[in-house]
């Protein structure tokens, strides 16, 4: 009988052929590492965030009066409300992590280079989304780093030229954020997700057309090439388990560490707390931000900072394939550029003093040198490389790829 | 790459530690009935007059171990639904104290510091030069020394005060997460399937593998 | 992952059966709390119980009040109702008055029709259902139809001479 419906299907949908061609039978690299987990990681994430966010929808209220209590309410007595909170609220930070590392995996391999530049661009608008729909999930608690987060972020588009003020105005709905803004935010946290969904497909369309890339950074040919399932629906899933432990860790018996205490205290729109930071994930980018002195230009330099990304197959002019395996210099730029974000990540969390705003400064000079630093370095160092020989397992890979692709061209 | 992750690692270590600056007491509240019930009777005596809170129903307070007749007395004719508010209006503790004192139900999850910061600032007081009560913790406090620390005579009633603070602390601990224990409870079977399930799915994984050498 | 391609060999064909079992067990765990959490919350649970003073109803008055949400009708009944009701055994759906209330003066029923769930109105003796012209008399129970049983009665107790609890915790 499933035989049946599966023919009487596939007759008017290629349903059985789309399976074959895109999942179980996708040629995948063999020698991915642990490193390409986090793709189908933050594709898991995506759905645990939304399954839970609908479920906690059912029981929020987007009032500025009602909302503070509707989360309590929630926590206190929605059955088992607590754990979908934390969930939820745990999730939004895996997500981060989980695409951060994503991120980083790209960049050390050189996945982004040709011919992946859509691919690197589609995920890199995944990553506006995620960002813009993090930042307003975290007004609707309306605690008080919730409404001065907001607020410091709604005034970041008074740089906009000439109408910032009227740009941040109609943002809020209101001359400061309220009832209007937590409300149109809600209607947008629960709308971008499935514009989410909808950009993850074209990632995945991308994906599918160019392959995935390896460790190598040569395209393999196909006797080293298996088939996604059963080997990576194995791997990921156990990959998945051991996510799912570090997750469950903070979900049950850390999930405050993630929130900060300010949120507990209901907005109030006449005092700001000593402190506001934003969340963790937004630290590197809030640091760039403090470090220019002049309004515009932080916000110019912010905005860069996240953008610059997508230049990144364009300022990589090496003629070695892919990323920092083969290429030690690479690999000095991008440790350099990991500590960089560590020590950005440090500067947006303590309060702005002398020596740490002179220590932001200097890393954010470091972070767009590294970047500026590429084409060149990447030039020099091919020249370098060439000339000293590349490494001999390199040049027999190269070669064996070259044979595979000449004997199948023949055929 | 693994470099960089446990350079991550280690600057979470470092800014907590870094952030904290004047040492807080380190404080185990209890989660057993008895100091949380306790910790019930010294805030209804100490705390309620001037601080509400209303996320706490006198309901909660019988479920959690509290004398029926206590806080029938407590309630007065108020049903068991009714939210723990204040005994003084928020307009009359404005005029006394020139702000209305904070609600207690998320106290220990609204200071940087939690249950410890509670517990070091209700000790935390300590008489001036010129005869006035202040705190380390928080300099400029309107409340007065509710627990009597500035005032206090040998170690005897220091021992006292510090038990009603840890009793109060802990209370307002379960205040503030009431499902904790039942989360924590929740957690550690969750875990440990998750650790049998992902041990089951590496050998899968490993099984799989095998074949294609 | 339990497909076919993989399962050469029993050995591995068990384990890949054990952690689906595992697994599935696992998803279907994961779905309790979600499930959960669309029923009552336990602020709306603690309304189970409804406190109702006796005291200001007179002898032929009837007060409504809610519980759970629902319309309960307290009926101060006179004897002349009393007696008319205890008279009758029903029509449509037998009962006999005695079983459907603890003291003779006092009816308790839920006021929501037992057709479509509309409230019926006191109106002369016993009540009119406007929405489908059903009619109950003086004990709540059914005398015309669509509607094809009595109005319910709730559980409650008296808990002193002028003081009724509805509803059990």
């Amino acid at each position: 009988m499933p035989q049946r419906i599966i023919k009487w299907i596939d007759q008017r949908f290629p349903l059985t052929s789309f399976v074959k061609h895109e999942l179980t039978g996708y040629p995948t690299p063999r020698n991915l590492s642990y490193w390409w987990n986090f793709g189908f990681l933050a594709g898991f994430v995506l759905m645990l965030q939304v399954a839970t966010g609908i479920f906690l929808a059912m029981h929020y209220k987007a009032d500025v009066a009602l909302s503070f209590d509707s989360i309590q309410h929630i926590m206190r007595d929605v059955n088992y409300g607590w754990l979908l909170r934390y969930m939820h609220a745990t999730g939004a930070s895996a997500f981060f992590f989980v695409i951060y590392i994503h991120m980083a995996r790209t960049l050390y391999y050189g996945s982004y280079r040709a011919p992946r530049e859509l691919l690197w661009w589609t995920g890199q608008g995944l990553l506006l989304l995620l960002m813009a729909t993090a930042f307003m999930g975290y007004l609707l608690p309306w605690g008080q780093m919730s409404f001065w987060g907001a607020t410091v972020i709604t005034n970041l588009f008074r740089a906009t030229p000439f109408i910032g003020d009227m740009v941040v105005i109609w943002l809020r709905g209101d001359y400061t954020v309220g009832d209007a803004t937590l409300t149109r935010f809600f209607a947008l946290h629960y709308l971008f997700p499935f514009l989410i969904i909808g950009a993850v497909i074209v990632h995945l369309v991308a994906l599918h057309t160019v392959k995935s890339s390896n460790p190598s950074g040569i395209n393999l040919a196909d006797k080293d090439n298996i088939p996604f399932h059963p080997y990576f629906t194995t791997k990921d899933l156990y990959g998945l388990g051991l996510f799912l432990i570090l997750y469950s860790v903070f979900v049950f018996f850390l999930p405050d560490t993630l929130i900060e205490a300010a949120n507990n205290i209901p907005a109030n729109p006449m005092q700001t707390p000593n402190h506001i930071v934003p969340e963790w994930y937004f630290l590197p980018f809030y640091a760039i931000l403090r470090s220019v002195p002049n309004m515009v230009g932080g916000v110019v330099a912010m905005g860069l900072s996240v953008l610059i990304f997508a230049f990144m197959p364009y300022l990589d002019r090496s003629r070695i394939p892919g990323g920092a395996h083969y290429r030690p210099m690479f690999r000095v730029l991008f440790y350099a550029f990991a500590v960089d974000m560590a020590v950005l990540g440090y500067i947006g969390y303590v309060p702005p003093t002398g020596s740490s705003i002179v220590m932001g400064q200097v890393a954010t000079l470091i972070y767009f040198t590294l970047f500026l630093l590429l084409p060149f370095l990447s030039r020099f160092e091919d020249k370098w490389l060439i000339k000293r020989g590349l490494p001999p397992e390199l040049e027999a890979l190269i070669a064996s790829e070259e044979q595979e692709k000449n004997k199948r061209s023949k055929r | 790459m693994k470099k960089a992750i446990s350079i991550m690692a280690a600057c979470c270590f470092v800014i907590p530690a870094l952030a904290s600056e004047t040492r807080l007491e380190i404080v185990h509240t209890g989660i057993d009935a008895q100091t949380v019930t306790r910790g019930v009777d010294a805030m209804m005596a100490d705390c309620h007059s001037c601080h509400s809170m209303k996320y706490i129903k006198y309901r909660d307070l019988i479920t959690l171990g509290a004398n029926k007749l206590k806080v029938d007395e407590w309630r007065g004719d108020q049903p068991l639904d009714a939210p723990l508010m204040a005994q003084m209006s928020a307009v009359d503790a404005e005029q006394a104290f020139g702000k209305a004192p904070p609600d207690l139900s998320l106290m220990t999850k609204a200071r940087t510091g939690g249950a410890n910061y509670v517990y070091s600032y209700l000790l935390g007081y300590y008489t001036t030069p010129d005869g006035k009560a202040a705190n380390h913790f928080y300099p400029g406090t309107r409340m007065p020394d509710i627990l009597g620390m500035s005032q206090a005579t040998g170690d005897a009633q220091r021992t006292d005060i510090k038990t009603r603070a840890r009793d109060i602390v802990s209370f307002l601990n379960w205040a503030s997460d009431p499902h904790e224990q039942e989360r924590h409870k929740l957690g550690y079977y969750v875990i440990a399937y998750l650790l049998v399930l992902t041990a089951l799915l590496y050998l899968v994984k490993k099984q799989v593998w095998a074949k294609l050498k | 992952m339990g497909n076919e391609a993989i399962n050469d060999g029993n050995r591995r064909n068990f384990l890949i059966q054990l952690t689906s079992v595992v697994g599935g067990v696992g998803v279907a765990a994961t779905c309790v709390p979600f499930v959960a959490s669309m029923n009552p919350s336990s602020d709306v649970l603690a309304k189970a119980e409804t406190e109702v003073d006796l005291a200001h109803i007179p002898p032929g008055g009837m007060h409504t009040i809610a519980w759970q949400g629902k319309p309960v009708f307290i009926l101060h009944r006179t004897p002349e109702q009393i007696k008319e009701s205890e008279a009758s055994n029903g029509v449509l759906d037998p009962e006999a008055d005695q079983k459907r209330v603890q003291k003779p003066e006092w009816l308790v029923v839920i006021g929501v029709c037992t057709h479509m769930g509309c409230v019926p109105n006191k109106e002369g003796p016993g009540w009119t259902c406007h929405c489908h012209g059903s009619q109950y008399d003086d004990s709540g129970r059914v005398t015309q139809g669509p509607a094809p049983k009595n109005l319910e009665v709730p559980p409650y107790r008296f808990v002193s001479e002028n003081k009724l609890v509805i509803g059990q915790a």
